[in-house]
């Protein structure tokens, strides 16, 4: 176990009754980085985060989080841990800041100045009693909760669910803040763009198997850059270019994807046909993630047809 | 389940709320989609609704069938009148009216039971229906549909009001099958004994609705309803050991004195229904002005801090349910002053009737009076720790348990911090149930030493009480969803067994064993201090046990 990596899981399995959730999860996050976490419903983001927590015993695999076993040294590693639950409960006739402290001291001592700064910066009223707040504000009560510590590592499971677009840009600030101070950041998310604005490096889980995980910047290597030329001579031939799929031409406008690897050859052929304009996009997060579940994607569009 | 309640009847209506935008809605409008919503409140009790009943209808034939074959001669069922005419019978189920009969024996023995039973079930299934699905948000989703404001509620009233006619039908058919009215003298008595339930039972279903209006939490609800229930069974004690004025003062008294077998009394049943009607009533009124969601108490803000001490498991328990403390506390004191003045009059009666009656009680009548009620304020003391400590798994139901054990907290810590609550607590309410008792009594016999002689015999059931925490600790560590049921139901079954063990055949020594018979019977009888270590020794091995457990199983939400 190096120092470097702050949550180390492999081959991790999980199983309720018949069910198996988690079948060989895994999932690395280095230390003072902000790791992507990316799966639809279902595929296992909660229950590997219940393990990392130690609330889950895994039934088979290497976990360790901040050098310890998540389930014997819960207590221990609890105390340098925050959590930010996709659906936060909290207690009906306690006020959100009164939760808040509570939250903070099970784990620490805490920071006013820090948690005023926090109620502050998500506009959150913490004299409420909890069950007036909407799901959004009970959110933020999560939130600020987990920002206003010092933990030095971070589990936040879809932490932004219900959150306004400018709460986003706070959760967003708070995360690079966090980020700056070299605490590390295990970020759950169906939402790519956070995730991409955020993250340095991403997974991606499919039915309870890791199926990509990596830096943005070698994800994208796998994959293809989206081109768009203003060809006045048409595609000529580009279709059968190595490398180059999905050719579609409409209205003088031709468009394809590239293997990346093909991408100095492709590009060279192009400019041979005069092109008026040429735009070239890197693969973005969701494409990436669509390819990985292309088929359900397939199936939701034949259903839709039917 | 959803399949025969969504299509149907809303949907096919045309809304007659677009036509007249006037303030006040029509009043028929408040019942629109009435026949879907109850076919969903049966299609969602249907299993509560059975149970209730079977055990209810099942509980009084049982006892019926048991005494005809066991009462054949009249000089049987006179002793056993003779018998039953003791303060502590009088005190817990009351006395039939005409105890020599075979409907008033089979009357004396079940029928406070099925009463109360009816009473409670009523509540409780009032509550999860109509505040418990608003609390959580499912009655919003079937308020967004072309639903009157009162089609839900109504629809449940409904339906329960058709369970207590059916529990009143059945007992009557029952007792009328089995021959309990006495030959040639018609089914009369029958009748009205199964009405009493009946009556008993609406007037229950007018409080929990009313309960449900007032709370705004399902728990707030149902801790309203069952203590007003509870409340009007402790007023007609009371009122049956005194001299019958407050037995008025109670709608289960008023069933009492329907007097099956004796009077035979129609009356009480029409005060019963009026006053359940009453009670529907209210609670209507208050439905159609209040806001969904709202109770008639208006959310305050409060603090923005907490106190540092909310950070342990103990400080926040105890802040948590500071609310359930008080109102125990408070129960209990009413109780035991209540209790404690009774003995009272029943010592001055004693007095007035001379050798004959203290020859009846042999002496010992003011002890054994006072040991029954020790047992009583010992099983108030128990609901509250109950209730206590299986808020351990309510916790992990609602999934809030989750951010605290994301906290440095060992989950040992957790739970045994916790139970300090109802451990502590069960000990301080005994101690100071038996004590107000038995000041309250003292201080009419000019003996200030019963104070702390009764809280020695309350305290003695400070091991029962934590055999049943351990239960439910038990319960918690191996099978988590059934804690909360289970415990309850050991704790119902095994005050039905003290009340009719002896009509369900069970060995001797399995009565002898259970916590509350195994508990010295104090002041009555000499205090024995084995029973007590050995249930002490049992309930910190469940608890033990349960602990390890919970400390090495997952976290298991919902």
């Amino acid at each position: 176990m190096s120092a470097e990596m702050a949550i180390e899981v492999e081959g991790l399995h999980k199983s309720f009754g018949h069910a198996h959730a988690l079948r060989g999860l895994d999932l690395s996050a280095p230390a003072g980085e902000v790791t992507g976490f990316l799966g639809p419903n279902g595929s296992g983001k909660t229950t590997t985060i219940r393990v990392l927590l130690g609330l889950l015993r895994s039934d088979s695999g290497r976990v360790t989080v901040l050098g310890g076993d998540p389930w014997t040294e819960a207590v221990r590693l609890h105390k340098d841990m925050a959590y930010v639950p996709g659906d936060v409960t909290l207690w009906p006739n306690l006020t959100g800041g009164e939760a808040i402290d509570i939250l903070c001291r099970i784990s620490g001592p805490l920071d006013a100045k820090r948690k005023a700064t926090m109620l502050e910066r998500f506009e959150l009223d913490p004299t409420k009693k909890a069950r007036a707040y909407s799901k959004g504000n009970r959110q933020k009560v999560a939130l600020v909760a987990a920002l206003a510590s010092q933990a030095p590592l971070l589990l936040l499971d879809e932490p932004t669910s219900g959150l306004d677009p400018i709460m986003e840009a706070a959760f967003t600030e708070s995360i690079r803040e966090v980020k700056a101070e070299g605490r590390s950041v295990l970020l759950s998310s169906h939402i790519f763009t956070e995730v991409e604005k955020l993250a340095d490096r991403v997974a991606i889980i499919r039915e309870g198997v890791t199926v990509e995980a990596g830096t943005l910047a070698e994800l994208r290597h796998l994959t293809r850059t989206q081109v768009t030329a203003a060809l006045d001579g048409g595609p000529d031939g580009l279709a059968r270019l190595p490398g180059v799929h999905d050719l579609t031409t409409n209205d003088g406008h031709v468009t394809f994807a590239v293997d990346d690897d093909q991408l100095a050859g492709v590009l060279g052929a192009v400019s041979r046909l005069n092109p008026r304009s040429l735009v070239a996009n890197p693969p973005s997060l969701e494409e990436l993630f669509l390819r990985h579940y292309g088929d359900e994607l397939a199936a939701v569009n034949n259903g839709s047809q039917k | 389940m959803t399949t025969n309640v969504q299509g149907a009847a809303p949907r096919n209506r045309t809304t007659p709320t677009t036509s007249a935008p006037t303030l006040h809605r029509p009043p028929a409008d408040g019942l629109a989609g009435l026949a879907a919503m109850t076919r969903l409140v049966i299609r969602r009790n249907r299993i509560r609704l059975l149970v209730w009943f079977v055990v209810i209808v099942g509980l009084f034939a049982y006892v019926g069938a048991y005494y005809k074959g066991m009462f054949t001669t009249q000089k049987a069922l006179d002793d056993f009148a003779a018998l039953s005419n003791t303060p502590g019978i009088k005190a817990l189920t009351g006395l039939a009216a005409a105890p020599a009969t075979l409907g008033g024996a089979v009357w004396t023995k079940i029928w406070m039971t099925c009463a109360l039973t009816l009473a409670l079930g009523v509540v409780f299934l009032v509550t999860r229906n109509g505040r418990a699905d608003e609390e959580v948000g499912r009655t919003e989703l079937l308020r967004s549909r072309v639903l009157g404001q009162h089609a839900y509620s109504a629809a449940s009233w409904l339906v329960f009001a058709g369970l207590c006619v059916a529990v009143g039908l059945f007992v009557a058919v029952s007792s009328a099958g089995l021959g309990l009215d006495p030959a040639g003298g018609g089914a009369m008595g029958s009748w009205v004994v199964g009405a009493s339930v009946t009556g008993v039972g609406l007037v229950a279903l007018g409080i929990g609705a009313v309960a449900g209006q007032v709370a705004s939490t399902s728990r707030g609800a149902n801790a309203l309803g069952s203590i007003v229930v509870v409340g009007f069974y402790v007023v007609r004690l009371v009122g049956d050991l005194g001299n019958g004025a407050l037995t008025w003062a109670s709608p289960i008294g008023w069933g009492q004195e329907m007097a099956p077998w004796g009077a035979n009394r129609w009356w009480p049943f029409g005060l019963l229904v009026l006053l359940a009607a009453g009670l529907l009533g209210v609670a209507w009124s208050l439905e159609a002005r209040r806001d969904y969601g709202a109770g008639l108490v208006p959310d305050r803000t409060g603090k923005a801090d907490s106190l540092a001490s909310y950070a342990h498991p103990l400080g926040l328990a105890a802040r948590l349910q500071r609310g359930p403390i008080i109102g125990w506390t408070i129960a209990i004191v009413l109780t035991a002053l209540m209790l404690g003045s009774v003995v009272n009059q029943m010592s001055n009666l004693l007095k007035d009737a001379g050798t004959s009656t203290s020859a009846i009680l042999r002496g010992t009548g003011i002890d054994a009076l006072l040991g029954l009620m020790a047992g009583l304020v010992a099983l108030i003391v128990t609901i509250f720790a109950i209730q206590s400590a299986t808020q351990l798994r309510a916790d992990e139901a609602t999934g809030i348990i989750e951010p605290q054990l994301a906290g440095a907290v060992s989950r040992k810590r957790w739970v045994l911090q916790r139970l300090a609550i109802p451990t502590i607590g069960a000990a301080v309410l005994l101690a100071l149930g038996g004590w107000v008792m038995g000041a309250v009594y003292g201080s009419t016999v000019k003996d200030a030493s019963q104070g702390f002689r009764i809280a020695g015999a309350t305290l003695a059931y400070f091991p029962a009480v934590m055999v049943l925490v351990g239960v439910a600790i038990l319960l918690f560590g191996f099978v988590p969803r059934l804690t909360i049921p289970v415990t309850w139901g050991v704790v119902a079954g095994l005050w039905l067994i003290m009340l009719i063990g002896d009509a369900l055949h069970l060995p001797t020594w399995v009565l002898k064993v259970l916590p509350f018979s195994a508990t010295p019977d104090l002041p009555a009888q000499a205090m024995r201090w084995s029973p007590l270590i050995v249930m002490t020794l049992v309930a910190s091995a469940m608890i033990w046990v349960g602990l390890q457990r919970f400390a090495d199983r997952d976290i298991q939400p919902g």
